[in-house]
């Protein structure tokens, strides 16, 4: 279940890119509803132990009217089930309906999808627009062996396209041909290959655990924790003893910091992250296991970050904003989907941002590296950054020193942030629009605060404070760097530029792996540090 | 005021500023002089009739705020402004809280033209550009229908001509 997805798919995958129409797997509307059905299932059990348990009762004791009560109680129950049946049958025969209504199509150009009994629904997602691809399996799905493909094309509010569900190898097989697709390939063949995977990344659970503890929610929750017991010793000695008003206070609070906690840690359970020509590949996930595929140059903004307590381990986190992908500005945006590494030390935080932002921009007297880790925990103007001035002390004193920028030919970096550190790298190609603000206190100061717009997720990339006129040199600069940067910017189709696709090449993927070698759980075949080319069509 | 120190971010050198129609100017202090008025006029009335002294001051706020409204509008319409570039709009506003934005056409991904019904009685339209980010707030409000045509086309063919992937 958890064999990184490679050779079951190529061997047997069924035909899901013949251009026809298909269902998705018969049991959907069962794994779509199990929670209803489970709920059905344990009404039934209930209302059968009654109703023995009440025979028995009623057989052994056969007391005044206990006997009456115990039958009255029987026909509830057996009206009940009655009621509950004909639910379930018209929720079934809906559910039914509404998965022969579903169908989808690949086609050369789109992916499309129609759906609805009475509100019917056909979608067409352009597969040149195409952010990236997921594949989703919740804990139910997994048991059946099923999974979910998450298509993402950049639109405003819900704009992917969830085929669900498929067998896990469908899902796969669809998921390489919209990629070969999506980046330009035409495959002759039935079955796209899957592109090779070099692995880059793997998070120890250790490591989940200690950046767990060392995070603010923990803090939190030991603080509260503490604080309960200080209160209840207290309580106890002075007054009455009674803890319900306060009790009630915390336990909500301990609750929300362990549900945190938790989905963080179901999160990054298991979190590898690999490198492949169709893009960078993501594995995670404890109940719900999901791996994200995002194609080169979909990846709009990066941010590394620090919290407090990571200092002393020099742990990082990295999110991205991919469009399409979380759905809402802010923090916690689609959390799920968006970090690229929970936690990583300097140097794994350093490749992987390598990989998605793979030109810095940084030419060569100077080092890429050198720039980075004056980005990640430097301060002043070395390495060629722009920091607030002196008067921004009055608005940032702690930092106004590190809040600053550094352009390069490729890339904008921003840092900021003196206990909490944080790093924004957004590719001038990916910039869409620019702004400056200024209130009246920065007027005063002769200050004003530059922001770079990028699409919606984690990442919002603002230099706080600059002075107005470096503000307003980087608001005319950064307007230039990203125009050129546009025009020179690689096609959607990723393997346009590439030029390097000759069919006579040995294919690692599907020449060099006989069926039956590659047992499941072993990982792919490292395919040299960079794979820059896609496995070619088997056409030979 | 502070037109010496025009290397501000808020006036770029060589850039050559449209100013939004003074139409606009009225068209908010309709929309926010109004209810206050009504709400002052409502208190006032209410002090004679009722009568109730302690009515009075809120008379007195809510004139005051008619007042600067009134004044804040003229302020704010004159503040609104727009350029377009070879390559990109700029947008600029506020005056307390000043801010600019700098959309390049290749990024525009559909544009708005609204009209309510106070801005039509005032014959002002609000031309809005989209870009795949939320955060690029580029509208302009205020523009006579025709400009806000001609803008709004002149917009949808540049992004044609420089659309880019995202």
């Amino acid at each position: 279940m958890t064999a990184p997805d490679d050779a079951p798919a190529r061997r047997r995958a069924p035909a899901a890119a013949d251009g026809q129409w298909h269902r998705v797997h018969p049991l959907t509307p069962a794994v779509k509803s199990w929670q209803v059905l489970v709920f059905v299932l344990v009404f039934l059990a209930q209302d059968y132990g009654q109703q023995a348990f009440r025979g028995g009762f009623g057989d052994e004791g056969g007391g005044d009217g206990g006997f009456d009560v115990g039958r009255i109680g029987t026909g509830l129950l057996a009206g009940g089930s009655a009621v509950i049946a004909v639910v379930v049958l018209a929720a079934v025969g809906f559910a039914v309906l509404s998965w022969r209504m579903t169908r989808y199509r690949l086609t050369a150009e789109a992916l499309e999808l129609h759906q609805g009994v009475l509100f019917r629904r056909q979608r067409a997602a352009r597969l040149d627009r195409l952010q990236a691809v997921d594949v989703v399996q919740p804990l139910v799905a997994r048991i059946f062996g099923l999974a979910r493909l998450n298509l993402e094309v950049a639109g405003a509010g819900d704009s992917k396209i969830e085929l669900a569900y498929l067998t896990h190898e469908q899902a796969q097989s669809l998921r390489g041909h919209l990629l070969a697709r999506a980046a330009g390939v035409v495959y002759e063949t039935d079955e796209a290959p899957q592109a090779p995977e070099h692995h880059v990344f793997e998070l120890p659970l250790q490591r989940l655990f200690g950046s767990l503890l060392l995070s603010g929610a923990f803090a939190t929750a030991v603080v509260a924790a503490l604080a309960f017991v200080a209160f209840g010793v207290v309580s106890v000695l002075v007054g009455n003893g009674d803890l319900g008003p306060f009790a009630a206070g915390g336990i909500p609070l301990l609750l929300g910091v362990g549900g945190v906690l938790w989905g963080r840690f179901s999160n990054g359970f298991g979190f590898r992250v690999a490198t492949s020509p169709d893009g960078v590949r993501l594995r995670h996930g404890l109940l719900e296991q999901r791996t994200q595929t995002v194609p080169p140059g979909r990846v709009q903004a990066v941010r590394l970050s620090q919290p407090l307590l990571w200092r002393g381990v020099d742990w990082w986190n990295v999110r991205v904003n991919v469009a399409g992908y979380g759905g809402g500005s802010g923090e916690q945006s689609g959390e799920s989907e968006t970090t690229l590494l929970p936690v990583a030390d300097r140097r794994e935080a350093l490749t992987v941002l390598a990989m998605v932002v793979p030109d810095l921009g940084v030419v060569p007297p100077e080092h890429p590296v050198a720039v980075v880790e004056a980005a990640l925990s430097g301060s002043g103007t070395a390495s060629g950054f722009v920091t607030s001035p002196r008067s921004a002390r009055w608005l940032d004193p702690l930092a106004w020193r590190r809040t600053g920028y550094r352009a390069t030919e490729q890339v904008l970096l921003v840092r900021r942030g003196r206990l909490t550190r944080q790093v924004d790298v957004v590719p001038h190609a990916r910039t869409q629009s620019l702004g400056v603000r200024q209130g009246p206190v920065q007027r005063r100061l002769g200050l004003a605060t530059f922001a770079v717009h990028s699409t919606p997720g984690p990442v919002s990339p603002v230099v706080a404070h600059l002075s107005s006129t470096a503000a307003a040199v980087l608001l005319a600069e950064q307007a230039g760097r990203s125009r050129v940067a546009r025009l020179a910017a690689g096609p959607e189709r990723w393997m346009d530029v590439a030029g390097s696709i000759s069919p006579a090449a040995g294919s690692p993927s599907t020449a060099a792996d006989p069926p039956g070698t590659d047992p499941p759980g072993t990982d792919p075949p490292a395919a040299g540090p960079a794979p820059d080319a896609r496995p070619p069509a088997a056409t030979s | 005021m502070g037109s010496s120190r025009a290397s501000e971010p808020f006036d770029p050198d060589g850039v050559v500023w449209s100013s939004v129609s003074p139409r606009l100017a009225s068209a908010r202090r309709v929309s926010g002089c109004l209810p206050l008025l009504v709400l002052a006029t409502g208190c006032a009335v209410a002090a004679v009739v009722v009568p109730w002294p302690p009515l009075w001051p809120p008379v007195v706020v809510f004139a005051g705020l008619t007042v600067w409204v009134y004044w804040l509008a003229g302020r704010q319409a004159r503040a609104w402004g727009y350029a377009e570039r070879e390559d990109d709009l700029l947008v600029r506003s506020g005056i307390l809280f000043r801010r600019v934005v700098v959309v390049p056409y290749g990024r525009m991904q559909f544009v708005d033209v609204q009209a309510g019904p106070i801005d039509r009685a005032f014959g002002i339209a609000r031309v809005q550009l989209h870009t795949a980010s939320a955060a690029s707030d580029a509208a302009i409000p205020g523009l006579s229908p025709d400009e806000a045509a001609r803008l709004r086309d002149r917009l949808a063919s540049r992004g044609q001509a420089q659309l880019a992937g995202l």
